[in-house]
């Protein structure tokens, strides 16, 4: 009986100790915004979200099939044309390069969509504001394509699939018109991959042995880290 | 293990933020840091590849303060959820004395979810431990993208998929906006700190 009210006496001191270092605040106010219940980015943001490092040529042919459904509904607009076009290019490329595409990608993929929600869903946003929403993820594209042409020149690999269309080049005004080029990108692995059967070598490791191979593991991504802030670094210069 | 120093009085936990990869582990230890750094008062520690992923882990540490006369610390570390990462989530369990696994409420991460959970049974297991016996909460994250229209699996679903054998308590949250990210660290906490208050009687 002493026993149980030391217990709860504990866990509640506990409770108690906790409520007040993570007492949370009132809920700040909900932004004002237009949800995409029924809005025709519903199904693009559904397939974006489902994207991973993980990718599979389904995901990857469902973006790019909605993308043209899409497209279809804003064939009048050409700022969310030359959008959903970046985010073709881009899905293009992933899904040739799937697990190797350099990991800049996935993060641009989603820079390119919140922008384009923002653009397509804000009422009454001047065509100058979504112009240059547009020009800042059209840089952030070019800036892509040129970390991945240098990995390509840096590893001297072949390359390996299809030209993809070129980042589409917005003019300030009247309205973007994209351009075409043909860049070739190459996939470079970014990061270590597993190998097949690594899990069965795992079971039988000590724990030193383990530690060994994941030390190894972390070396190889931070080499691979650093080939790409090295490459980065260079772009950089260059760009001086 | 937790470490427990009976002579200084002092216990420091460690719990562990498990679930498939891009589920939002770091992203509630980072809700956490950013809404409580000045009661926190200590640093996160995160080590991401170039493409923003967790490489190695995440890590905050929690002081909670004197409980019982005991000085309570807890440690809250993430794993990469990476499939290929498999060897440092197994590094980063060990010592491991509470698990909040984090579900991803998509439709399409059923199978991720499931299997991240068998790969945490069979690394405890590599420890030593019970999945059934450790303290274990589960957070069934994203829910706020119900509102948006994204096909999610139904809470029923995620209950049956990972917790009809295991019975442990289960939270709806969104590591992104905040709701029940808090809730789910108290629960964690308390149910790790009253597993180990046997050690300290």
């Amino acid at each position: 009986m002493a026993q149980q009210r030391d217990e709860d006496s504990f866990r509640s001191q506990v409770e108690d100790r906790l409520d007040h270092l993570f007492q949370e605040d009132a809920p700040e106010a909900a932004e004002e915004q237009v949800g995409v219940v029924e809005h025709p980015l519903k199904n693009l943001k559904a397939v974006l979200l489902s994207i991973d490092w993980e990718i599979t040529d389904s995901t990857m042919d469902g973006l790019l099939n909605e993308i043209k459904n899409v497209e279809y509904v804003y064939s009048e607009d050409k700022i969310i044309l030359t959008f959903l076009q970046l985010l073709g290019s881009m899905g293009r490329y992933v899904k040739a390069n799937k697990g190797g595409a350099h990991p800049e990608a996935t993060r641009v993929i989603n820079s390119v969509y919140e922008a384009l929600e923002k653009v397509a869903m804000t009422q009454g946003m001047p065509r100058p504001e979504k112009e240059r929403i547009l020009l800042e993820e059209v840089a952030k594209f070019k800036r892509l394509k040129e970390q991945v042409v240098l990995r390509k020149a840096e590893k001297k690999e072949p390359a390996v699939f299809e030209s993809s269309p070129a980042p589409p080049t917005p003019s300030p005004a009247p309205a973007p018109e994209p351009e075409r080029s043909s860049v070739k990108e190459v996939p470079v692995p970014e990061e270590p991959r597993a190998e097949p059967g690594a899990e069965a070598r795992f079971s039988g490791m000590s724990p030193h042995e383990a530690f060994a191979y994941a030390l190894e593991e972390i070396k190889e991504v931070i080499r691979a880290e650093f080939r790409a802030l090295r490459a980065e670094i260079k772009l950089w210069r260059e760009s001086k | 293990m937790a470490i427990i120093n009976l002579k200084k009085k002092e216990v420091q936990a460690k719990i562990v933020y498990y679930g498939p990869g891009r589920g939002g582990k770091t992203t509630n230890i980072e809700y956490l840091y950013k809404k409580f750094r000045s009661r926190i008062r200590t640093e996160m520690v995160t080590i991401k590849t170039h493409g923003d992923r967790t490489l190695f882990f995440d890590f905050l540490p929690i002081e909670i303060g004197k409980i019982k006369g005991y000085d309570i610390r807890v440690q809250l570390y993430t794993v990469p959820g990476q499939v290929k990462y498999e060897s440092t989530r197994r590094l980063v369990l060990r010592g491991v004395d509470g698990i909040v696994f984090v579900a991803d409420s998509l439709a399409v991460r059923r199978k991720e979810n499931v299997l991240s959970l068998k790969s945490l049974a069979d690394n405890l297991a590599s420890y030593k431990k019970s999945i059934l016996q450790i303290p274990l909460v589960f957070q069934y994250n994203k829910r706020d993208l119900l509102e948006e229209g994204i096909p999610l699996l139904p809470v029923e679903w995620l209950e049956k998929d990972l917790n009809s054998k295991l019975k442990a308590p289960s939270l709806e949250a969104s590591a992104l906006k905040g709701p029940n990210v808090v809730q789910t660290m108290k629960k964690i906490i308390v149910m790790t700190i009253d597993s180990l208050r046997k050690d300290l009687t």
